[in-house]
């Protein structure tokens, strides 16, 4: 591969980028995987809620607003969903599971559409995202004249700080304790006379709340319209399997190395379109439990 | 004459040696008891016999044919079954059909393409199935789902679908786990009404179960045999004692 | 004399939508069917009985299906176009074609446990769908499709209009006669056993894996006939017949008519077809979000579908008489 060192950085700094929205997608459906057992194949939907109601809010009554919003209306959503709907199915099989949050996915999907149209809803990126950095500025690396849109840094930056939320969360919180401790046997948990239920319930919200984050950030880079939800679904369901279902780290490595994977084989735009399914087939035969699967589980 | 030939098996799960060294003579047409504290690795052992888990080292014989790295359902073609702790049964399925499974895998093997066989052709194979089941004292629930049955029919059933393909080694994994008294007596009588030339291997921990069928007892403890003989001679064994006592104390 | 009157007893469901297959003509335009339609319906009927195999005996949730339906019918299509107008040569190559295809990615997917396969059949589905676009343009006619077909021939027959629906019903009725003699051998039983307890079954001397795979094949073939009917039925090849939206409407047919069963996947293709292209001109464009709703409220409340709605009936009407 003939590159300069420019076009090299470029591609990490899209890589980064497009990594950062499947990892926020893959962190959440793992979370919720590895804490409940339930695979969400609505979760596309959930982003979709996000950034419709993002870009409603950021076109009405700007981006703050929007950022203020969102996020919080998305853990509540998550939360209804949990009590209203999944709890029902903790007991069956899991097909069951998937069944109803597909359909569930269609039914918002198709909502979504209804109420906003099927075209594409023009997300006006606040005046503060808009613009370019100069890289050449920062990377004394670089040659001559190098520059990034600052919109997609500040989307990498939201990754990093939300992924670094989510660790803290988990690892220093005695919430995070019990979360952790449930994720490896939920069972125990309840025999110890913790309310399993009511963490549940807020797993749940925060992997759509996570979700709404990257809807707000996300929806200018990733266009407003009813598809995104599953065209976004199943490279992050991917990116769970490589990184091993139900492991947190492993979302993370994997969503940043197929968006690598995607941002250094753009020139290729045939290998481009399937890079992903191959890695994932590579994957499936090489190392089945996934990059940082836990053997033996879910296999 | 041994069936099942035990030799130097030994399998650590990381840093904890769950079977070191273990030799086992199983003898032919016997009743075999396992016995141990919770944790000697009986059922480590039970689950190497039927192809779950691989150890690290040693060999098993199945009647001279070896047994490791062969496929469960390989193992079962060639004539052990296994009774699992908990019921282990079709439930979504009616009593007739869970006992026809096995007739149709000892006829036709581990797999086959016959998507088309009829009702006519299946007729003796179901009979036969019938009969086992009438056999076991479940004929009124021939056509019941398999789910609906109270835990000692079900535990009659499985019995009858490891019994139907003909075993030649039958293992039962704690199989009066959880029963009360009258429902294990029940169970003891059923398994000294088996048909001789079954061997059988039991692994439990109702000493009550223990004396009252095996013929010779092994004791596992920390993965280690550490002795064997008829129950007599195990009864008073210090070994034994020691054993069993020392978890006490824990 | 006894065989005999086993057969029609055996065989009355096959005979009852035999019957009902073949006078959809008559019927059909009374409810506001029209004419082609209920071919659509007849090719939905072979997709939906074969994946009853899959889901319905195995229990195993593929979301790729219309990977098979889709290969199948942009074979069929290029078969048409650049070898021979004849159907025959056309179907049978593109059904080999998708079995193929089938092997391999069930080779690849039924390793794993039921929810990982439900994720990667999405993935290869959608995987498809992309070839089918970029990279393999020059043969799929990209996001067009694949258009330009010369009249389809079975042999000296023009297959066009009726003639194309009693080709398909009969195939129909002759797929469905196969997939009930499949559930009724001893194949279809160890089938449904592996959705009950996969390792009782093991432990019973069976190789399930190769069962799954068998049914897998199964379903894809019968996936694959039924795509390369449709392009008999309509000369367009699109790249949405690959993609998780098709794979879903199949999903959602088997689940409201009542997986397991075989004939409520029928059922519920003809329920979900009418509803979209009948029905719909009431509700306009949210056919989908209605019918998606009438999905959800089956998985919650009614699992078994449109048939386990009849069974309750039945109980509830029929079993006083008969005291049982």
């Amino acid at each position: 591969m003939d590159m300069t060192l420019n076009a090299f950085t470029l591609s990490i700094l899209t890589g980064l980028q497009l990594g950062s929205i499947y990892v926020l997608i893959a962190l959440g459906l793992t979370l919720i995987f590895g804490t409940l057992g339930v695979v969400n194949f609505a979760h596309g939907a959930l982003y979709l809620i996000a950034i419709y109601l993002a870009v409603s809010i950021n076109n009405a009554l700007g981006f703050g607003l929007a950022l203020i919003i969102v996020p919080p209306v998305l853990f509540i959503i998550g939360v209804l969903l949990e009590r209203g709907l999944i709890q029902r199915f903790y007991d069956r099989p899991h097909t069951d599971q998937i069944l109803v949050t597909f359909g569930l996915a269609i039914v918002l999907q198709e909502l979504l559409k209804w109420v906003f149209g099927a075209n594409n809803i023009p997300f006006t990126i606040p005046s503060w995202g808009n613009g370019i950095i100069m890289m050449h500025e920062y990377l004394p690396f670089l040659e001559g004249f190098v520059v990034y849109p600052k919109w997609r840094m500040i989307l990498v930056v939201v990754a990093i700080v939300t992924v670094s939320a989510v660790f803290a969360l988990l690892h220093l919180t005695r919430f995070g304790l019990v979360i952790r401790a449930g994720m490896r046997d939920a069972e125990m948990l309840q025999f110890l006379g913790v309310n399993i239920n009511r963490r549940f319930m807020v797993v749940f919200g925060l992997g759509a709340m996570i979700a709404g984050i990257a809807g707000v950030f996300g929806g200018p880079v990733t266009q407003v319209s009813p598809e995104v939800g599953m065209q976004l679904l199943v490279p992050s369901f991917l990116i769970v399997v490589i990184g091993g279902m139900g492991s947190l780290g492993g979302a993370v490595l994997a969503g940043i190395l197929i968006g690598m994977a995607q941002s250094f084989t753009a020139p290729y735009i045939y290998i481009n379109t399937i890079i992903i399914y191959l890695i994932t087939v590579i994957i499936l035969l090489v190392r089945p439990r996934g990059l940082l699967g836990a053997k033996g589980v879910f296999e | 004459m041994a069936i099942l030939d035990i030799h130097q098996v030994s399998l650590s799960f990381g840093g904890l040696k769950a079977l070191q060294n273990v030799n086992l003579k199983i003898e032919k047409g016997t009743t075999h008891a396992l016995i141990g504290p919770n944790g000697a690795g009986k059922s480590t052992l039970l689950n190497v016999l039927t192809g779950m888990l691989k150890p690290d080292d040693g060999s098993v014989m199945f009647d001279g044919k070896p047994l490791l790295n062969v496929n469960s359902f390989d193992i079962n073609q060639l004539g052990i079954a296994k009774v699992f702790q908990t019921p282990a049964i079709f439930p979504e399925m009616t009593v007739l059909q869970n006992v026809t499974i096995p007739v149709f895998a000892a006829r036709d093997g581990s797999f086959n393409l016959n998507m088309f066989e009829g009702r006519s052709k299946q007729r003796p194979l179901i009979e036969f199935a019938e009969q086992q089941i009438c056999e076991l004292g479940l004929e009124k629930h021939m056509y019941s789902l398999a789910g609906s049955l109270s835990r000692g029919d079900k535990r009659r059933l499985e019995m009858a679908i490891c019994l139907a393909n003909k075993p030649r080694l039958l293992l039962l994994d704690e199989p009066t786990a959880g029963m009360a008294r009258h429902e294990t007596e029940k169970t003891i009588e059923l398994l000294n009404s088996m048909q001789d030339g079954i061997t059988k291997v039991i692994v439990e921990h109702d000493m009550n179960v223990v004396f009252s069928l095996a013929e010779k007892i092994s004791v596992l403890a920390q993965g280690q045999i550490i002795a064997e003989g008829t129950p007599d001679e195990i009864k008073g064994h210090p070994k034994v004692i020691e054993a069993y006592l020392g978890e006490a104390q824990v | 004399m006894i065989t005999q009157n086993n057969f029609w007893q055996h065989n009355r469901t096959v005979l009852i939508f035999a019957l009902v297959a073949l006078t959809m003509p008559l019927w059909f335009p009374l409810m506001g069917g029209y004419s082609g339609l209920d071919t659509k319906i007849m090719i939905f009927c072979i997709f939906v009985v074969g994946f009853d195999i899959l889901l319905g005996f195995t229990g195993y949730l593929s979301f790729g299906h219309a990977a098979f339906f889709g290969i199948s019918a942009y074979v069929t299509g290029i078969m048409l176009k650049d070898f021979s107008d004849n159907i025959i040569p056309a179907i049978i190559v593109a059904v080999l074609a998708a079995t193929v295809v089938a092997v391999v990615i069930g080779l690849l997917t039924l390793k794993r446990t039921g929810i990982y396969f439900s994720i990667l059949t999405l993935a290869f589905a959608e995987m498809f769908d992309s070839m089918a676009m970029s990279m393999l343009q020059k043969w799929t006619g990209g996001e067009n499709g694949l258009t330009g077909m010369p009249t389809p021939m079975l042999f000296n027959l023009k297959m066009q209009g009726d003639t194309v629906f009693y080709f398909v019903t009969f195939m129909a009725i002759f797929l469905f006669y196969m997939a009930k003699r499949i559930e009724r051998s001893p194949v279809g039983l160890m089938m449904k056993a592996i959705k009950c307890n996969q390792t009782r079954l093991e432990f019973t001397g069976i190789n399930a894996r190769k069962y799954k795979l068998l049914a897998f094949v199964i379903s894809a073939v019968y996936a694959a006939i039924a795509g390369a009917l449709m392009v008999v039925y309509e000369p367009f090849v699109g790249h949405e017949f690959l993609g998780w939206h098709q794979s879903g409407e199949v999903v959602i047919m088997s689940v409201i008519g009542g997986v397991g069963t075989l004939v409520g996947p029928m059922l519920g293709a003809g329920f979900m077809l009418y509803f979209e292209n009948v029905l719909s001109v009431n509700l306009g464009e949210q056919w989908l979000l209605v019918l998606g709703a009438i999905f959800m409220a089956v998985v919650i409340f009614m699992p078994g579908g449109f048939m386990e709605g009849v069974a309750r009936l039945k109980k509830r009407y029929f079993t006083t008489v008969d005291g049982e």
